[in-house]
């Protein structure tokens, strides 16, 4: 790859960012390179050498934050006409509306998956409570002349304890899971925001 | 390495690196090398993070026929440095503290 061939990519990358951003970031790359061309390399290794641009573009586009993208999403190109500003007013018994909906719609999703989390670590909680108390009515049971009844409960602490070393594990593994997600999905989002642009 | 650590760190030194005379981008990499490996990506954000902060200033001058930025420290940035310099030599002395025992211990 040459140096215009990777300016080019990289513009292509991150064509959701502020022109200003991009502009800057490009030259820098660019003077980047030709140094190292300066230094004594060839134009490819040069290239080579400051890595690939698909990596550099998410190590980017990770690093910008959200608010940013979508203020530079929504701010127009253009200034709006007089009738585009009216029709936005009185438009806005309809879209506003809409637009809550749909921001409740996605707090609610995040909200019930994370309750899910919460119900699972809650089992787990029960299942601990269940064999602390199994584990205290059975030795009162045992002391109190009723063996078979101290030995059920006794039973009943050895079945909550194994089920919580399982639920545990599964427990952690649901949540850790869940925060992947949501790390994937903020990623996806910003993406997904900065190819719209093209 | 702690990353909040590291970043502190990579800081510093680019300030380092342009302590004695102004520089520019490649230079600062070059310079580096020896102690620290650093990527394009990550130097650009520390530079907008030190110019943001006011720890340098940036001119642009032509060079070869081309166009290049140049670094220069301000005295926030000397200060930093300072600060840095001060804050290791306690963090030393709490290492030789800790470290203390290791030969008896082991």
């Amino acid at each position: 790859m040459n140096k215009s061939e990777f300016l080019a990519q990289l513009k292509k990358g991150l064509s959701g960012l502020p022109e200003a951003d991009v502009a800057e970031r490009l030259s820098f790359y660019g003077e980047m390179i030709d140094d190292r061309i300066e230094d004594g390399l060839s134009e490819e290794e040069a290239v080579n050498e400051i890595g690939n641009v698909d990596e550099i573009v998410s190590q980017i586009i990770s690093e910008v934050s959200l608010p940013k993208l979508v203020k530079q999403k929504i701010s127009p190109k253009r200034k709006l006409t007089a009738v585009e500003i009216v029709l936005l007013i009185l438009g806005l018994p309809i879209w506003l509306p809409l637009l809550i909906a749909a921001i409740a719609v996605a707090f609610s999703v995040y909200v019930t998956v994370w309750a899910v989390i919460v119900s699972l670590w809650a089992a787990f909680v029960s299942l601990i409570a269940g064999g602390l108390s199994a584990f205290v009515s059975g030795v009162a049971l045992l002391l109190n002349q009723t063996p078979m009844s101290g030995l059920l409960m006794l039973a009943a602490l050895f079945i909550c304890a194994g089920l919580s070393v399982f639920a545990f594990f599964g427990c952690m593994a649901a949540t850790k899971g869940i925060l992947a997600l949501t790390k994937r999905t903020a990623v996806w989002l910003k993406t997904r925001m900065m190819k719209g642009e093209e | 390495m702690d990353i909040q650590l590291k970043r502190g760190l990579l800081d510093v030194c680019v300030l380092a690196a342009i302590r004695e005379e102004d520089s520019y981008g490649y230079q600062i990499i070059k310079d580096m090398k020896p102690y620290i490996e650093l990527s394009e990506s990550t130097l650009y954000t520390i530079l907008k993070r030190l110019e943001a902060a006011r720890m340098l200033t940036v001119r642009t001058a032509e060079h070869d026929g081309r166009l290049r930025k140049y670094y220069h420290i301000t005295a926030d940035g000397l200060k930093r440095i300072d600060d840095f310099k001060k804050e290791w030599k306690e963090i030393l002395s709490i290492y030789q503290f800790v470290t203390k025992g290791d030969d008896k211990n082991e």
